[in-house]
Parts: structure tokens; C-alpha cells; sequence
């Protein structure tokens, strides 16, 4: 049987392009769930007004 | 480095977002299904002008990688030329960060190493939480006449910091870098030869991938050499650099001084500041030698998280400049320049994500699998050839040339697609963070 390496070749790329484009459209939804969930910097609490301190600044009487 | 700072825009409402992103989705699907189920209703002139439209990409793409490869051919060429400077100036290199403990000691241990008679080291801590500050102590005081200074202030992201930096420094010639990166021994002298120009402003250095482990990194290590250092060869033979990377960028302070200083509102600070330069008048040039190491993200997540606000920060500091897209006096390359900068970031991510498609929609609903091939095998023909020569040019690995068969099926397409999705986002102004990437410590 003689193989048709057109076909084949067309093939492969055709599963690899249509792979790496479901693969890209996964991972950047993969990557905002990832950032949805994670815990919150100090710097986006502060922005968002949430920010508690754990101590009161102490200062010295003068 | 990379820290918090405020977002630029006042997000869209999440009723608004999540109507937008099902009326494209929808857009999308009702699209594909109508292609695939009634090809025959596309009509010939639909499939004409589709055909047309991926011609002109592939004869765009081709004479693109010529452009790129002519003009940084000729810049090289301009630099075998060049003379080592008459004198050394004084040098102030800042160096801000922000939770970088991981690698703080290699990026500054790197600095104390500069084969460079006359500068000094700022390195400024942006209120870290993971004892970088310590660390950055470690260094203070003096090393053979290298005066390493130490600051800490509270947390007010990069710009800020770098302008922190900037303030407290002394010398005619600024250097901004990212403390996960590391420069080598000879990065200054050669960076400082560009300057004998007096009308350069700035210089942007070479930046190369350190961790090369795995594909990724192996990839993003021929992204940086292939797509982005050629890019800046080409551009400096016109002296109009467009970004000056982070991880390097050497400064007049009359041209920093002169624009204000880094701005705080976009995520691309660095472009932003290459602009406003350009826009002063001043030529910024781009200096191979000047190598700085950088390490790049290693997981998947982690480079769409990178690309994502790369390409977010690009589309705000081009929306806050649109001004000079448009301007007639001055330089020409300074609205050049942003023209490109809007061609590779908006068009051409779109335009390689579509011409895939439709070259698979041709051979699936057509039977021109033949075509598909020959495309297929042009552009990878195309990618292995430019990534020999821009590694030969380099002196670098030949071994990466490889990885040039996944570069643009694969790496890039997934990098194009991020970039599509964060220009719809900021479109629409979803709200977005700066994303801290997590260290691993490999410079």
C-alpha cells in the first residue's frame, strides 16, 4: 500500500493547529480562573479600601 | 520586577462584561457553524476575497521577515565599525524590586562584576514582604568604588520606584533594570559607546533568556533572539528603538529627566517611557552586546499571565500617546513607530489566528490539503531560516534553530490568541492587576 504523505502531513497539521488553538482558548481561561481565586495583594486591598492593619503605628509621647 | 499598582481604567460593570463575552462567543459560533454547513453559500466571491485576504498575509509575513532581516543586517554591519568610547561616564544603575528574594543576590552580586571603571548602584525596595529588603543589605556600602545604595519605601509599583531610583542617582547616564535580571561583565562598556551619538537618548540592551529547561523557556529564549532582539536591530538602524526593554534600558537624564520621569498609569512603563522619549526628539539606538539575562516564566500560565499585561500595558500607553499617531511635525519615525507598534500587537496577532483557521477550513470543506501543506511548510521553511540567521548573528545556540518548527503553530499562536483576548479586554475595560510572576530563582 503506498502511503499518501500529502494527506497525512495535512492531517497533522490540520489536528495540531486546531489542538493548539483549543489548547490557547483553555489555558487563557485556565489562567483568569487561576487569577480570580487568588488571595488578593496587599496592594489591590489597599486600592479597594479592604486593607486592615494588624497593628496601630505605636508613637512615642513627646 | 513587577509589583502592584493601580488599575489604569474604571472597569465596565460584570452585567455589561458578561454580555459582551456572550455576544462574541455567539458571533463566533453562529460563524463557524454557518462556514462548515453551507460552504457552498459563501459564494465565490466570499472565497475570493478570503483567498485574497491570505495571500496578502503570507506575501506580508514574507516581505516582514526580509524588512527585519535587511535592515538589522545593516545594522550589525554599522557596528563592526564602531569605535570603544574616548572616556567612560559616570553610570547610576537602578535597580528596583519588588518581592524578588529569590533573586536579588544574583541580579546585584552580577552588578559588582561589570567590567565598567566609574558607576554606582540604587537599589530601591518597593515595600516587599519577603525579606528582599534584607537581602538588598547585604550589598550597602562600598565595593572597590562601586557605591551600592539601599532604599526601602512603601509599595507604589514600578514606576514609582524607578523615579525613586532616578531622583537619587548622580551620574549623565541612567540604567533602569529589572531585578530579575542579571547583566554580564561587559554589558555597560558597550552600551556606553552608543552614547558617543549626542542625540541618543536612550539605548536598549539584548536581553536573553537564562533558564533554558524546558520547552517553554526554550521557545521564549528563541522568541527573544528571533522576534524581539532582530526587531530592535532593525529599528535601531533607523535609531527608533520603539521599546526599550526593562530587564536593560540605558538613559541620557537629560531625556529621562526631560519627559517627567516614568509614568504610573499603564502596565507597560517601559514602552511608555520609550515613546515619550522618541516623541522628545531623541534617538534611541539598540546595543547587541549589552547583554542582560532575564528569567523567563516557566509554566504555561505564567507566560500567557506576562503576555497578557505586555500586551494590555502596550494598547494604554498607545491609547494615552494616539496623539502622535497622527502627528505631522518632527520626526516621522516617531508615528512610524507606534503604527508598527499597532501592527504587530493588534493586527497581526488576529491576522495569523484567522489565516490558521482558514487554511484549515479550506483544506477540510475544499480538498486543498496540498495547499495547506505548502503553506505549512513555507512558513516553517521561512522560521527555520531567519531564527539560523538571527542566531548566527547572535553567536547563540544553534540548537534553538529546532524549536523553530513549533514556533509559529504552536508558541506563537498560543501567544496570539492571549493577545487577542487581552485587547478585546481592554476594550471593553475589564478590570486587570499587574500579576506577579513567581521566581524560581534561576538567574
Amino acid at each position: 500500500m503506498r502511503l499518501d504523505w500529502v494527506n497525512i502531513l495535512a492531517t497533522v497539521i490540520f489536528v495540531s493547529i486546531v489542538v493548539t488553538l483549543i489548547l490557547a482558548v483553555a489555558s487563557y481561561f485556565a489562567y483568569k480562573v487561576r487569577e480570580a481565586r487568588r488571595p488578593k495583594t496587599a496592594g489591590e486591598l489597599r486600592q479597594e479600601g479592604q486593607m486592615k492593619a494588624f497593628f496601630n503605628q505605636y508613637e512615642p509621647k513627646k | 520586577m513587577e509589583t502592584n499598582k493601580p488599575v489604569v481604567r474604571t472597569p465596565m460593570s460584570p452585567r455589561k462584561q458578561a454580555i459582551i463575552s456572550i455576544l462574541i462567543i455567539l458571533a463566533v459560533v453562529i460563524l463557524t457553524v454557518f462556514m462548515f454547513r453551507y460552504p457552498e453559500r459563501l459564494g465565490p466571491i466570499a472565497v475570493s476575497a478570503l483567498v485574497v485576504t491570505l495571500a496578502s498575509f503570507l506575501l506580508l509575513l514574507i516581505l516582514r521577515h526580509f524588512v527585519l532581516i535587511w535592515f538589522s543586517f545593516l545594522h550589525q554591519r554599522e557596528l563592526s565599525h564602531d569605535e570603544p568610547p574616548e572616556h567612560y561616564p559616570f553610570v547610576s544603575i537602578i535597580v528596583p524590586a519588588f518581592n524578588e528574594a529569590e533573586v536579588i543576590h544574583a541580579s546585584l552580586a552580577s552588578l559588582l562584576e561589570l567590567r565598567y571603571p566609574y558607576y554606582e548602584i540604587i537599589a530601591v525596595d518597593d515595600g516587599s514582604t519577603d525579606g528582599t529588603y534584607e537581602k538588598m543589605r547585604e550589598f550597602e556600602g562600598n565595593h572597590y568604588g562601586v557605591r551600592v545604595q539601599v532604599f526601602r519605601k512603601e509599595n507604589s509599583g514600578k514606576a514609582d520606584t524607578l523615579n525613586y531610583g532616578i531622583r537619587r542617582s548622580r551620574a549623565p547616564i541612567v540604567i533602569c533594570m529589572d531585578s530579575d535580571s542579571r547583566l554580564t561583565p561587559d554589558a555597560l562598556r558597550y552600551a556606553i559607546r552608543q552614547f558617543t551619538d549626542p542625540n541618543v537618548g536612550a539605548v536598549a540592551g539584548n536581553v536573553k533568556v537564562i533558564n533554558r529547561h524546558n520547552i517553554w523557556t526554550k521557545l521564549q529564549a528563541l522568541e527573544y533572539i528571533e522576534g524581539l532582539n532582530i526587531v530592535r536591530k532593525a529599528q535601531a538602524f533607523f535609531r527608533s528603538v520603539n521599546v526599550i526593554p526593562g530587564p536593560m534600558g540605558i538613559f541620557r537624564r537629560t531625556a529621562i529627566e526631560g519627559t517627567g520621569g516614568y509614568d504610573s498609569d499603564t502596565y507597560a512603563e517601559d514602552f511608555d517611557m520609550t515613546v515619550k522619549i522618541l516623541a522628545d526628539g531623541w534617538k534611541i539606538n539598540y546595543e547587541p552586546k549589552a547583554v542582560a539575562y532575564t528569567e523567563a516564566p516557566e509554566e504555561l500560565l505564567d507566560i500567557i499571565k506576562q503576555r497578557y499585561r505586555w500586551s494590555r500595558g502596550i494598547l494604554q500607553a498607545l491609547r494615552k500617546q494616539k496623539h502622535l499617531l497622527t502627528r505631522t511635525s518632527g520626526v516621522i519615525t516617531t508615528p512610524l513607530s507606534l503604527w508598527y507598534m499597532i501592527f504587530e500587537g493588534l493586527v497581526w496577532p488576529a491576522m495569523n489566528i484567522f489565516s490558521s483557521l482558514f487554511f484549515v477550513y479550506i483544506a477540510l470543506m475544499f480538498g486543498m490539503q496540498k495547499l495547506l501543506v505548502m503553506w505549512w511548510l513555507l512558513l516553517t521553511l521561512l522560521d527555520v531560516l531567519i531564527a539560523v540567521h538571527a542566531i548566527l548573528m547572535e553567536k547563540e545556540d544553534l540548537r534553538l534553530a529546532a524549536y523553530a518548527v513549533f514556533y509559529r503553530f504552536f508558541y506563537i499562536l498560543i501567544i496570539d490568541v492571549t493577545k487577542v483576548f487581552a485587547t478585546l479586554e481592554e476594550l471593553v475595560g475589564l478590570d486587570m492587576s499587574w500579576g506577579k510572576l513567581a521566581r524560581k530563582g534561576r538567574i
